[in-house]
């Protein structure tokens, strides 16, 4: 027998056996492959769960991040108040200083002049002559009274400041009150001309009302220039008084802080000038302690105008 | 005889400042001022020995910005800042041509600084 033959023709039985085991091969492969794709499957919606929990992680890193961003925009707007508040501080502080400095300037001053004067006379008390004597006793008298003008502003103003301050309104007439101021000014007020109805009526404190209408005048004389004018009249239901001169009046630049506590230009025409520097802060606490308001404008052509707002016996402050 | 010159705004201390040199035989207030231009210009003409000086004066200048100028008006002089200010002590420390520096209230003891500025004290 031919072996090649043999090999050539396989019998019937023996191709259907392979092709069964083929088949069976084949089967498996598929059943593997099905396999495989179940698990790619699984795989795939593993990783869609993970890319969707990524998405989730995202939206909520960027709600944090907005949360964060808005927490620094705050701290930011913080940090400027702060910043803010920081300089008023520091405004503050040295309004305070220079408040103490020039306080004990002008409490040195006139205590200067006391010292000075007394104690030339203690020394010299035996060889001075009596005009001497008299010339220094008036100095000190007269320095003592400055002395004691400044002590009452400050301790009025730290009042005021201090929120201590009593009032005790009661119907005062204004022509009364101004008339009242003019004659105790130290100043020569002979030509001072007056507009005020008698019959306008405020509801203020007198004494305060007084202070106010004399420190203004006090700055007409020692600021300005005559002729100084007093007029009084109704204005939106408030009783308005001025006080105006007509000097040089306030240089725009200062004009914000001229009722400020020691307010005085530093200007060579204001340098020799004796004032406290009180008196105008002195008036808006005032004015405003009895339901006022104390406010400035320029006078045309030239000068100052002093205003104060003050109830009526009709007003809000009763 | 020593000349003073006395440079205030405020006129009972300025009369104040007269009379105490006044009360030493040895001084001669020569000049009162009340502003610094006025000052300059009495100090060049009697060139004084001393000048007590006040920092706030009545006119454009202060005191102590004048004080250059007063020194070489009178090189010599001997410049007392007598002032109310106690913080202008700090501020013109490191100023040369103050040659002394005198807080108001303490006026008793101006006569002995000018006496001991202008070698008196040894003198005595």
């Amino acid at each position: 027998m031919n072996s090649t033959e043999t090999l050539a023709q396989p019998t019937a039985g023996a191709a259907e056996a392979e092709a069964a085991k083929l088949t069976r091969a084949l089967v498996n492969i598929l059943s593997d492959s099905e396999e495989d794709q179940g698990r790619q499957g699984d795989d795939q919606r593993a990783i869609l769960n993970i890319l969707e929990d990524l998405d989730t992680e995202r939206s909520r890193l960027e709600s944090t991040q907005a949360a964060l961003m808005n927490m620094l925009d705050d701290l930011e707007v913080e940090r400027r108040k702060v910043d803010r508040t920081n300089i008023e501080l520091q405004e503050v502080n040295e309004a305070m200083r220079s408040f103490v400095a020039t306080a004990a300037h002008d409490l040195r001053s006139p205590l200067a002049s006391m010292v000075g004067f007394s104690s030339l006379l203690t020394k010299n008390w035996e060889t001075l002559s009596d005009e001497k004597r008299r010339t220094f006793i008036t100095t000190i008298d007269r320095q003592a009274h400055k002395l004691t003008w400044l002590v009452n502003d400050l301790l009025t103003l730290s009042s005021i400041e201090g929120g201590a301050l009593s009032t005790q309104p009661e119907l005062v007439v204004v022509a009364e009150a101004v008339a009242g101021a003019l004659s105790v000014s130290s100043f020569d007020t002979t030509h001072v001309s007056v507009c005020c109805p008698a019959d306008l009526v405020v509801r203020v404190d007198p004494v305060h009302l007084a202070r106010i209408i004399e420190n203004y005048l006090q700055n007409a004389f020692r600021y300005g220039e005559p002729p100084v004018r007093v007029t009084a009249r109704l204005q939106g239901g408030m009783v308005e008084i001025r006080v105006v001169d007509h000097g040089a009046g306030v240089p725009p630049e200062f004009e914000p802080q001229l009722f400020h506590k020691f307010a005085r230009a530093d200007l060579p025409s204001t340098r020799s000038k004796k004032g406290t520097g009180l008196g105008l802060s002195i008036v808006r606490g005032l004015a405003q302690a009895n339901g006022g308001r104390a406010s400035y404008q320029r006078n045309f052509p030239r000068g100052s105008c002093f205003m104060v707002l003050l109830p009526t016996d009709e007003g809000p402050y009763r | 005889m020593k000349d003073v010159v006395v440079v205030e705004d405020d006129p009972d201390i300025q009369s104040l400042i007269a009379t105490i040199f006044s009360m030493d035989p040895r001084f001669s207030v020569t000049g009162l001022a009340d502003t610094a231009e006025d000052a300059l210009e009495i100090v060049r003409t009697t060139k004084p020995e001393v000048i007590v000086l006040d920092d706030r004066l009545a006119g454009a200048l202060t005191g102590s910005e004048v004080v250059p100028q007063l020194k070489e008006a009178a090189p010599e002089a001997k410049i007392i800042l007598f002032t109310a200010h106690a913080d202008m002590l700090a501020r013109v420390v490191d100023q040369p041509d103050i040659d002394a520096f005198l807080l108001k209230t303490d006026t008793g003891e101006l006569l002995p600084l000018a006496q001991q500025l202008t070698n008196m004290l040894s003198l005595l």
